[in-house]
């Protein structure tokens, strides 16, 4: 009943909001935050219940025999459900500062609750399909979110871009839960595991691992279905916060980790997560290192930390991973949330090459993203530090040292622009007023980063007390700190908790070096990232320069990174072009010489059946009586012969 | 005297041959429905000479039916072609060809 409230209450909200926002006005946003909360405080009370042996299992719908639809909150879902309503409260508080005054207010937080409420769906249920029908709502409600300011072309654009690439995804997981249910006739996850090596061979799991991972990658924005991600970044900056960096995009890895014992049970299948956990890690971060607009920085962190993450499940490492995205979802959520209070201080800019010295100007927001860079850089004693040494080291036991290697390397890249952004937003002198033509930035009218923001304007802004924001920024700063010492040594809390979860122990361990050493080396790659970012923009002589440095450096990033690989305009030809020239084919020689044709064809012969039958119908009575007197006689002539002859 | 049956159909088949004539020949309508009534005789006279001819009243029954028919379709006709030469000029079936396809 409780589980159903949890699972329910946000849907209410949305439905409410979505009903009545314009009646509810402003009480839209605090309506919607206190479901949320409530939500949030129903799952700390199942804790007791989720925990135990068994987990809490409620069954709801029984259909076909062995399709039954049911909620499950056990261990996994548990961390997943607090982080979705307890986050998902926190930034629903903020956004009512954030979203204050725009025109659309209510039908923000009936997104948001929706949001929450495909989300708890996603993670409560006890079965393939109502996964599926979560993964496709989660889809929709950040498909409704990137595109909430739906004046702006780019946000539609952004909108439909991130759908159509989540629908690859959920073509990917039908095709793995299409089957499971051909191979096994049931859905449940416990039919599922039961089945593992008996009724599911391993070729059988190796593809419905790859089904699965399709649907991931497509999520959790792994190349080469990530391209939707960074642009993603049009939506407002509390939805990139609470979708795109804390809780929908690591849907994937919960798949991976839901899904354990399928991964345990096929090498191959971790190998390819693996390796495309790593490539994404990588990838993302070495594109945070050219990127000028504040959220696209955090978007590539985030596919970079997603990556992490899915290099820990998939190599094995399944508590490494899914402690990973615990930490994450405080850290990004909190650098997220301190990036939109400087974004809505400053009129909606987003380069930071225009801000500069805030520091001074805006020592909170300093506070707040100071503290979730060096959580992300994994400083020891903040929490990325534990949950990536965790994912780090976890591949190396694994066996995989190209994938530690590839770790390692991804964490020096981002402590470097991790620094860079805190660096270049806040020290040396504010750039806000000086020519956009100075620091290099090219003047288009459609620019994804300057431009193109101007619906937020539209209304002018009477801020919210400042307290509405900052305080949900004040109370994430304690989990981005603390919440890595759950999983401080050997029997830490954080592995007694997962202990014995299914598939979660298959992970060998036969690690090349002692753990201590792996991390000391990842601290000096760290070190060195920062010490290089810090002489490139943090010097006293980087900063009385800075104007001139950036210019410099905008101008000379290299083309292949500022376009992102080419992915976008890879599909573009691949994809889009030969689709388009397909199209035209069908209305150049299809549509005319065969469709339009053949629709001619029968109308044509028709005519000419007509003009036939035409003939005979003269409209003289004679002439019918005359055929009628003939066929008679033919009737006649006939039966005379036939049996005249015979008698 | 007995008149052979033969001599009854053979009378039959040439009022038939007339009637069937005068509906195709002739434009009148008038004349038109009177060879119709000539056609309805002469099927009435071989169905008549065949009940004598195998002593089987079902032709003589069938005389009777026929002839409530061609009453019937009489008054029908006529009533057709009253209905149709008020609104036509010229008695000629011919003209009246407007449903044609």
């Amino acid at each position: 009943m409780m589980l159903a409230f949890v699972w329910l209450a946000p849907l209410a909200g949305g439905i409410l909001l979505w009903a009545f926002g314009p009646q509810l006005r402003s009480w839209a946003g605090p309506i919607g935050s206190a479901l949320i909360g409530a939500s949030f405080l129903a799952t700390c009370a199942l804790w007791g219940s989720a925990t135990a042996p068994g987990a809490l299992h409620v069954p709801l719908v029984s259909w076909l025999h062995g399709w039954n639809f049911g909620l499950q909150l056990d261990r996994l879902s548990l961390i997943w459900s607090l982080i979705i309503t307890g986050v998902g409260f926190l930034i629903h508080v903020y956004s009512i500062g954030y979203m204050d005054g725009d025109r659309a207010f209510a039908r923000f937080f009936a997104y948001m609750n929706f949001f929450v409420f495909a989300m708890l769906t996603l993670v409560l249920s006890d079965n393939v399909i109502g996964l599926l029908v979560g993964w496709g709502l989660v889809g929709l409600a950040s498909y409704f979110l990137i595109g909430f300011w739906f004046d702006r072309p780019s946000a539609v654009a952004a909108a439909r871009k991130a759908f159509v690439m989540n629908v690859v995804g959920d073509v990917g997981m039908m095709f793995a839960i299409f089957l499971i249910v051909a191979k096994l006739g049931a859905i449940g996850y416990a039919d599922v595991f039961a089945g593992v090596g008996h009724a599911l061979d391993s070729g059988t799991v190796f593809l419905i691992c790859v089904g699965l991972f399709v649907g991931c990658a497509a999520k959790s924005a792994q190349v080469p279905l990530h391209t939707w991600l960074p642009d993603a970044m049009e939506g407002p900056t509390p939805v990139s916060a609470l979708i795109h960096a804390a809780t929908m995009v690591t849907a994937g890895v919960y798949l991976i980790a839901r899904f354990a014992p399928l991964w345990s049970a096929s090498a191959e299948a971790r190998e390819m997560a693996g390796v495309i956990g790593g490539l994404t890690a990588i990838s993302g971060a070495v594109l945070g290192c050219v990127q000028w607009d504040i959220k696209r920085i955090l978007a590539y962190s985030t596919m970079s930390q997603i990556g992490y993450m899915i290099m820990g499940v998939g190599v094995g490492a399944f508590t490494g991973g899914v402690f990973h995205f615990l930490t994450h979802a405080f850290f990004k959520a909190q650098l997220f949330l301190g990036a939109g209070i400087i974004i809505h201080a400053l009129a909606n800019q987003q380069d930071v090459r225009r801000m500069g010295g805030l520091r001074t100007r805006m020592p909170f927001a300093f506070l707040a993203m100071l503290v979730g860079v060096l959580a992300i850089c994994g400083v020891p004693g903040f929490s990325g530090f534990f949950s990536k040494d965790d994912v780090i080291y976890g591949t190396l036991a694994a066996g995989h040292p190209w994938l530690y290697a590839v770790g390692v390397l991804t964490a020096g890249i981002t402590a470097y622009y991790m620094f860079r952004l805190l660096f270049v937003t806040f020290f040396g002198p504010y750039r806000g007023d000086v020519d956009a033509a100075a620091l290099g930035i090219a003047v288009e009218p459609s620019g994804p980063s300057v431009a193109g923001h101007h619906a937020e304007e539209e209304e002018p802004h009477h801020h919210a007390p400042p307290g509405l924001m900052n305080v949900p920024v004040a109370i994430l700063i304690l989990p981005t700190i603390f919440i890595g010492w759950l999983d401080f040594g050997e029997g830490s809390p954080w592995k007694q908790f997962f202990r014995g979860f299914p598939g979660f122990d298959a992970a060998a361990t036969s690690a090349a070096m002692p753990e201590l050493a792996s991390t000391g080396l990842v601290l000096a790659v760290v070190a060195a990232g920062f010490t290089l970012a810090y002489a490139r923009y943090g010097t006293t002589a980087a900063l009385r320069d800075a104007v001139a440095r950036l210019r410099n450096e905008t101008l000379r990033t290299p083309p292949v990174l500022v376009h992102a690989y080419y992915f976008d305009a890879a599909y573009e030809l691949i994809f889009a072009r030969s689709a388009r020239a397909l199209g035209s084919w069908f209305d150049r020689v299809i549509d005319p010489h065969v469709i339009d044709a053949g629709v001619r064809e029968v109308a044509i012969s028709s005519e000419w059946l007509g003009h036939l039958f035409r003939s005979f119908q003269t409209g003289l009575v004679r002439v019918y009586a005359l055929s009628l007197v003939f066929g008679v006689a033919c009737f006649v002539a006939y039966y005379a012969l036939a049996f005249g002859v015979s008698r | 005297m007995i008149v052979a049956p033969e001599n009854y159909v053979a009378l039959s088949a040439v009022l038939f041959t007339i009637g069937v004539v005068g509906v195709i020949a002739r434009r009148n309508p008038l004349i038109m429905l009177m060879s119709i009534e000539l056609l309805f005789n002469a099927a009435n006279l071989a169905l008549v000479t065949y009940a004598r001819a195998w002593v089987n009243n079902v032709g003589h029954i069938f005389a009777f039916l026929v002839i409530t028919v061609a009453a019937a379709e009489a008054a029908i006709g006529l009533a057709i072609v009253a209905v149709a030469f008020r609104n036509l000029p010229h008695v000629d079936v011919d003209d009246a060809a407007v449903l044609k396809g």
